[in-house]
């Protein structure tokens, strides 16, 4: 039943902007990269002599989980959109499907498209380091898929909250300012303690056991999804 | 008895202490055009919601064809197809897209797309986005939706709502030929009584949150009968010949008013005044309007 959900949805979302997103994410991060390194190319090719790659990586790193936040609150509130638009939930609903498998849906979608961008970087990153050069070392495919996975795992408690609260509300200035807020706080959340979830996306990049956060990621983003699921399924839709 | 396809049971709803809907007993058989009519807030679409299972009741119970919503919804659902309020489409997408976006969901043969479109007639119009379509249309649209399950149970909510009179007369004659060709009863709201009156078999009259009448058209049409209005050349004579004849009725404004009788009576009485001599101006027939309606309604407690 979900997956006749996703086709549905795979259909709606077409020229609504949502794959552009998706794709300008990662490729303007990895334009970025391509500036900085073109810019100081023989600067920084001296300074990573060692490890060409991992100097790369690290420069990319640092955009990641902000990066994720905001397109993970786009995202969300513009799929939800779709629908909110012109209240096509009530149509949606009426139907014979259920509302778990219809939020499901909804979560998948956002899942995947965000897939798409951490591919889309890693493949990206592959690419400017070969344009770089830099193919004279062997390109470390672990690391590069690292820096959109690990983060995007640990990211998943505010993806889950983004995709309740977008879902929730017609309007949705509230979820897109709370999640411009939530990736702005994320910037200095690291500064405070590792139990701060926001924190959790930049330490799956760099702290010392990096896989812990990915999974504390995981397992709080399960959590909040239950009480989004269930509040979704319950909710008079008007 | 006809088969029960609608009945509740003493259903409430309230929203912070007020009650938009309470104790509704809606009784609606198989193969008919139920008229749900009542003011604006009155409480039908929040009780159509409730059918659908978009809101859940404070208290009472839904059941439809039989069985109960709130265990049996997606079964239920599923032989229900739904139009409530304003259209519901995604402009960005054709029509055919959105039809195909509920057909995923619903899972029936892709050719039931050009057999819905048809119905409606929107066969030519189908590869066009919807945002540029008409009012008109994209409420022809919601009728193609909710018939794309092939449903026994089609619940349109004010279907004719801010349309011109030809798309209000395409909708009505859409929803008039449904029962005959597919045997679908349908369950229509709106705020007019006119509009009710020329489509549905069964009308249900609500207000604020009550069913103050359930009964068939005609016998609403009894309780709610107007007058005839007559302009004639003499009023005083023609006035004179209708008393004679045993048609009551009385002067106002130069106009013979005489209470509503059946169609053969008018003729009898219109040629016996042309006849006389008597030049007829006009012959009209004056409804009460559904407010007036409810003013009697509540003046005398009950019908």
């Amino acid at each position: 039943m979900m997956w006749r959900a996703l086709s549905a949805d795979w259909l709606k979302i077409r020229g609504k902007g949502i794959w552009f997103l998706a794709f300008l994410g990662p490729v303007g991060l990895i334009a970025m990269q391509g500036l900085n390194f073109g810019l100081r190319y023989d600067y920084l090719r001296a300074q990573y002599q060692a490890d060409w790659w991992g100097g790369l990586i690290d420069n990319i790193i640092p955009f990641v989980p902000i990066a994720l936040y905001l397109g993970g609150t786009l995202i969300c509130s513009l799929i939800a959109n779709v629908e909110h638009q012109t209240s096509s939930w009530k149509q949606l609903l009426a139907l014979p499907i259920s509302r778990t498998a219809v939020f499901m849906a909804k979560l998948l979608l956002c899942l995947l498209l965000l897939a798409v961008s951490c591919l889309l970087l890693s493949a990206g990153t592959v690419l400017l380091g070969l344009l770089l050069g830099f193919g004279d070392q062997p390109i470390p495919y672990a690391d590069v898929l690292r820096i959109g996975f690990a983060a995007y795992a640990a990211a998943m408690p505010v993806i889950a909250l983004q995709l309740w609260l977008s879902l929730s509300y017609r309007n949705q200035t509230l979820p897109v300012s709370l999640g411009m807020t939530l990736s702005l706080v994320s910037m200095f959340a690291v500064y405070l303690t590792e139990w701060m979830p926001l924190s959790w996306p930049t330490l799956a990049l760099s702290a010392e056991r990096p896989w812990l956060f990915s999974g504390a990621g995981l397992l709080l983003g399960l959590l909040v999804l239950l009480p989004g699921a269930l509040h979704f399924a319950r909710k008079d839709v008007d | 008895m006809k088969d029960t396809v609608i009945e509740t049971k003493n259903l409430l709803k309230e929203y912070r202490g007020r009650a938009a809907v309470k104790e509704l007993n809606l009784n609606i058989g198989k193969g008919e055009i139920y008229g749900f009519l009542g003011p604006n807030g009155a409480g039908k679409t929040t009780t159509i919601r409730m059918l659908l299972g978009l809101i859940k009741p404070t208290s009472g119970r839904i059941e439809i064809f039989g069985q109960e919503l709130r265990r049996n919804r997606l079964q239920i659902l599923r032989k229900v197809g739904s139009l409530v309020e304003s259209p519901s489409y995604y402009g960005h997408l054709s029509a055919l897209d959105n039809l195909e976006a509920i057909r995923r969901i619903l899972d029936v043969p892709k050719s039931r797309i050009a057999e819905v479109l048809d119905i409606v007639s929107l066969t030519g119009e189908e590869k066009r986005p919807v945002k540029g379509f008409s009012l008109g249309m994209k409420q022809r649209l919601g009728i193609a939706a909710a018939l794309l399950g092939s449903p026994e149970l089609l619940i349109l909510d004010e279907p004719t709502n801010g349309l011109d009179p030809s798309g209000i007369q395409e909708i009505r004659s859409l929803i008039k030929r449904l029962p005959g060709e597919e045997g679908i009863t349908v369950l229509v709201s709106s705020h007019l009584l006119s509009e009710i009156e020329q489509m549905a078999g069964t009308v249900g009259i609500i207000r604020e949150g009550q069913m103050v009448y359930q009964d068939t058209i005609a016998h609403l049409q009894e309780q709610a009968a107007g007058n005839l209005s007559l302009a004639v050349s003499e009023p005083e004579a023609a006035l004179m010949t209708a008393v004679r004849r045993g048609c009551g009725g009385e002067l106002q404004e130069g106009r013979l008013i005489l209470p509503r009788m059946s169609d053969a009576r008018v003729s009898l009485l219109v040629k016996e005044l042309v006849e006389d001599g008597h030049a007829i101006y006009r012959v009209e027939e004056h409804r009460q309007s559904l407010e007036e309606f409810f003013l009697q309604v509540v003046g005398g407690g009950a019908l």
